[in-house]
């Protein structure tokens, strides 16, 4: 252990580990205690979180007049299909480029990997030109496709998939198996730790972008939930319990799959994070 | 890559709604076309509408939808509510370049040049609209004039919203400002205004007139123009010119301006919360700002009384906007849903006396003359200022909630708070306004 | 655009570089060797065919189609468009806003990313030292990297509200005047880099965390028996081991600081007076708001440019380091 020795370290650094933890949960606390008040209470001014009566009221209002559970399964349905298809087709890239032999492989591998370089941020506006071009502005598609590309994971895959021997490929060839047969049966359940840290990380990203359907989607009905909350209002103006209420429903899904995968996720990211090394 | 048109449509928020619990079977699926099929279900039956009401405004916006949603031929609408300000028109703007706009949405007339010249906005149909009720003799001359381009016309006004004087009607009454009947005096001279104000101060042992333009984008240059209009003298920004301002009217309107808010009695450092809460805590008689303040003023419980902004030079003029419907652009139009929309509109000026509520001043003729609005008052009182508005010079890059209304403001703001003087402040909005109009045209 | 990018601030991109072990990947670094069969050649080809359609379409196409459009007036609105040789960057150079908004963005990348990477490692080497309740620390520090930037910025704007937030109420509550947190110029900034601070320090955190708990610890057994303290094991045995990850956590922090976009745009639309506004928001308030896509672009590259610049800068000075 890192300070195990010393009995002051020890609590010392105890004591440190608490407050912060404290100071990054303070937020939250803070907007969970608002969300059970009633709006009254909260524009009360007064710095105890208690100052009122505990009450589901701001809960009920955002279920029923809120776009809430449209943009929550916009958002879920986006980020499983970005996710599906990111896995589905960098899986089979990087199976390709490692074992593939067809011209150009390196030319195409050396271009996958430079464009890791260049900031998805940056294409925003040929990006949009191209959907208004293709007639996909307010489309779920248009959310889509262009998250699909993620040259970085197909960088990590690649680098497992030349870390499997060939042996046990070769040996499945021999008995006549196809290479989609080789790459489905032998290989990809070797690989099932580093394709859901992948398929983990890029959920979360999808689930959490804003910026490009932020740019893609002007109708409500297509928004995604970090969309949709920072764009569309309601006709009451600023209500602060309301508001605390609908980010923290907002946050609970991938807060509880946190909880129920911590180890998983926690893996995922340092894994992916770092480019799979 | 083909696909279906995106669904939208009330019918189909519900159906997700109810659809939730099933999502995951849903996705099992696999199919986006699954999650666009409603669309031909809701067909032509929902209409889509865009605002950038919230607040006040945003109720009674619901009030009216509700009203003409009722009755055998009510409306089903699905209301989207857009943060207003720039962001509200960036996102009109890319929905109409992606033509899957909503069927009707709100613009401000000023920003009219900045969308229609670059095929943004579809033209109303005015035999259509005749035949639901309303024609081009049901506005003012004024506000008709900016509804169009080259001829066409693009916006049908719900209201307009001018720059007024509200007053408290204790204070204004012991500085003797008021008739027999309650109602302001004309203030018809530069020095008139300034004695006003003096007279305010006098009666409420504090400030006169206060105006908030502090850090505000808009304030400063809703005043300055309301005045310097007033002088008749030209201000316009034509396309690959230089801009056509009258300096010496101007420099006389901002030393003017500068002159009434030079401290004293009518303080020239307020922001626009500053201002608001000065006069409705009784400390002042006299507040210059919009007409859509009037719901909040009210609720203070102050005797409150409302006029157009004085006019102290040559002729009568009224720095306003209007909102008005306009059709975002659609790449493919339904037939249907187009006379829907017209007939929507045709509604809503028709009922826009719930509007009234809020202090703007409709722009449906017929609604002003129904004994009804006389009797909304402090509204009716400034209610003649709706036929001599002015609004922002038309070009591309102004109009409200754009960078040219803050450029100016920021100019106006810098010389009352006494950072600069009249001229100078006059010499930098014009070149500000030649920076703006030397970018190239983007819709032209 | 890639999934990974799409947190702004949040989501450091991932890079080449591997400093962690994890036993989630267990890699090999050698290049796969060439040859093989050559009946596999061309089916090599159709595994990689789906990736290089979209690579192509959602990549290649719209890198390329963006240079030339910022060589072209191109509008949002339905008006042809002409070609203009290098109008748009000569504009670009001698914008203003171009200058200060990119100047706001090198305030904004230097007053979050020390912190980020400071505080990440002070997190991690304080839950390293295995105090109970190893997953109360993980998610405290971690979830709110998990947050929609949404829920981040309503949170936030709430804690900053003027009159009833908890920020002021702090303030005054210890005698002090209330502060502007999002409408004082001289404050906003410092505002946006503490929220994201808050919100994006747990990725940061897990990569350094996961660093740490890779290290042998027959080192830390070592320097024990030595006789050496705490404090200087973590110095001289632990904070040296750290040198590859801290390189790598520092440049994608700076990386992904020069990218912020979501979070300001939200709350403050890049104000009070434009203090806030960074170049991407430029960006999009020139190419959408002021409908001039092509000179968006051109300012895109001009960012993109510096942006590759920043990263073989730091490559360079990192891999001297090594």
């Amino acid at each position: 252990m890192l300070l195990g020795a010393g009995r002051w370290p020890r609590a010392l650094g105890g004591t440190a580990l608490i407050v912060m933890a404290a100071v990054w949960l303070l937020p939250f606390v803070w907007a969970v205690v608002t969300s059970f008040q009633s709006e009254a209470d909260v524009t009360t001014p007064g710095l105890s979180p208690f100052k009122g009566a505990f009450t589901l009221e701001s809960y009920r209002e955002v279920f029923d007049r809120g776009n809430l559970p449209v943009w929550a399964f916009n958002s879920l349905l986006i980020a499983a299909v970005v996710t599906a298809l990111t896995v589905a087709i960098s899986t089979l890239a990087a199976y390709g480029f490692s074992r593939g032999t067809f011209r150009g492989r390196r030319a195409l591998m050396a271009l996958t990997v430079a464009s890791i370089m260049v900031p998805p941020q940056l294409l925003i506006v040929p990006l949009f030109r191209q959907m208004l071009a293709f007639d996909l502005v307010d489309t779920y598609w248009a959310v889509i496709l262009p998250q699909i590309v993620a040259p970085m994971m197909v960088f990590i895959l690649k680098r497992f998939f030349d870390g499997i021997p060939r042996e046990l490929e070769e040996a499945a060839r021999i008995d006549g198996a196809s290479d989609l047969r080789v790459f489905w049966s032998i290989v990809l359940p070797l690989s099932r730790p580093i394709v859901a840290a992948v398929g983990i990380f890029v959920f979360i990203g999808a689930w959490n972008n804003f910026l490009w359907p932020f740019i893609v989607t002007n109708d409500s009905d297509l928004m995604t939930l970090p969309v949709g909350l920072a764009t569309v209002k309601d006709a009451y103006g600023t209500v602060y319990a309301q508001s605390m209420a609908s980010a923290l429903l907002a946050a609970l899904p991938l807060i509880v799959v946190f909880l129920l995968f911590q180890r998983r996720i926690v893996r995922s990211v340092a894994t992916t994070g770092l480019g799979g090394t | 890559m083909s696909l279906p048109p995106p669904a939208r449509g009330i019918s189909r928020r519900g159906l997700l709604r109810a659809g939730l619990a099933g999502t995951g079977a849903l996705l099992a699926t696999g199919s986006l076309a699954s999650c666009a099929s409603p669309a031909a279900s809701t067909g032509a039956s929902s209409l889509q509408v865009w605002d950038p009401f919230s607040g006040g405004d945003g109720m009674l916006m619901d009030e009216m939808i509700a009203a003409v949603s009722s009755g055998p031929d009510g409306f089903t609408v699905d209301r989207t509510i857009l943060e207003w300000g720039a962001s509200y028109y960036t996102k009109l703007a890319m929905s109409a370049a992606g033509g899957r706009a909503a069927d009707v949405a709100v613009l401000h007339l000023s920003r009219l040049a900045g969308y229609a010249p670059g095929g943004l906005l579809d033209p109303w149909d005015l035999d259509l609209l005749a035949e639901f009720g309303v024609t081009e003799r049901d506005f003012t001359p004024a506000i008709w004039s900016r509804v169009q381009h080259e001829g066409t016309v693009y916006g049908i006004p719900l209201d307009t919203h001018p720059f007024i004087a509200f007053f408290n009607v204790d204070l204004a009454d012991q500085a003797g400002l008021l008739d027999s009947e309650g109602q302001l005096l004309p203030l018809a001279s530069p020095e008139a205004l300034i004695a006003a104000g003096e007279a305010l101060a006098g009666a409420s042992g504090g400030q006169g007139i206060v105006f908030g333009h502090v850090n505000d984008t808009a304030q400063n240059w809703r005043q300055f123009f309301g005045l310097y209009s007033q002088t008749g003298a030209e201000f316009t920004l034509p396309d690959g010119g230089t801009p056509r301002v009258d300096r010496d009217q101007a420099v006389r309107v901002a030393s003017f301006i500068r002159e009434l808010y030079g401290g004293g009695p009518n303080p020239g450092g307020l922001d626009y919360n500053g201002a608001m809460a000065s006069f409705m805590g009784g400390r002042a008689g006299m507040l210059m700002s919009g007409e859509w303040e009037l719901p909040t003023l009210r609720d203070s419980g102050i005797a409150l009384g409302a006029a157009p902004y004085p006019q102290v030079f040559e002729q009568p003029a009224a720095y306003a906007d209007s909102h008005a419907f306009v059709l975002p652009r659609q790449e493919r139009p339904d037939a249907e849903r187009r006379r829907e929309a017209h007939r929507y509109v045709a509604s809503m000026i028709k009922d826009s006396l719930t509007w009234a509520g809020a202090g703007h001043i409709p722009a449906y003729q017929p609604v002003i003359s129904r004994p009804e609005y006389a009797e909304l008052t402090p509204q009716s009182s400034y209610v003649e200022a709706g036929e001599f508005v002015v609004l922002d010079p038309a070009n591309w890059f102004a109009g409200a909630g754009s960078n040219f209304q803050n450029a100016m403001s920021q100019q106006l703001q810098s010389m009352l708070l006494g950072n600069s003087s009249a001229e100078q402040a006059v010499d930098r909005m014009i070149s500000e306004a030649r920076t703006l109009l030397d970018q190239p045209n983007p819709v032209a | 655009m890639s999934t990974t990018a799409s947190t702004g601030a949040a989501g450091p991109r991932p890079l080449s570089e591997g400093a962690a072990r994890d036993s989630a990947a267990r890699p090999a670094v050698t290049e796969a060797a060439p040859g093989g069969p050559g009946r596999r050649g061309r089916t090599g080809l159709l595994f990689v065919l789906p990736f290089t359609v979209a690579f192509g379409l959602f990549m290649v196409w719209p890198i390329v189609y963006g240079i030339w459009m910022s060589f072209t007036d191109e509008s949002l609105s339905l008006r042809g468009t002409s070609f203009v040789g290098f109008d748009n960057y000569a504009e670009a150079f001698g914008d203003p806003d171009v200058w200060s908004s990119l100047g706001n963005t090198v305030f904004f990348t230097l007053i979050s990313s020390v912190p980020l990477v400071v505080i990440a490692l002070a997190m991690a080497l304080l839950v390293h030292t295995g105090l109970a309740g190893q997953w109360v620390w993980r998610l405290a520090f971690f979830a709110p990297y998990l947050l929609p930037v949404t829920v981040v910025t309503l949170i936030w704007s709430w804690l900053y509200q003027p009159d009833l937030g908890l920020g002021n109420e702090l303030v005054t509550a210890i005698g002090l005047e209330p502060v502007g947190w999002l409408s004082d110029e001289s404050v906003a900034m410092w505002s946006m880099a503490v929220l994201t601070i808050w919100w994006t320090v747990g990725f940061n955190f897990l990569l350094y965390l996961a660093a740490l708990q890779s290290l042998p610890d027959s080192l830390h057994e070592a320097a024990a028996l030595d006789g050496a303290g705490a404090w200087r094991r973590l110095w001289s045995v632990v904070l040296p081991q750290l040198r590859r990850t801290t390189g790598l956590v520092v440049m994608l922090q700076i990386l992904a600081s020069l990218k912020v976009f979501d979070q300001i745009y939200i709350l403050t639309k890049g104000g009070p007076n434009e203090s806030t506004r960074p170049i991407l928001e430029y960006i999009y308030d020139v190419g959408f708001t002021g409908y001039r896509l092509g000179y968006a672009s051109s300012i895109s590259y001009l960012f993109f440019a510096i942006v590759i610049i920043v990263s073989i800068a730091q490559l360079r000075f990192f891999r001297q380091g090594d």
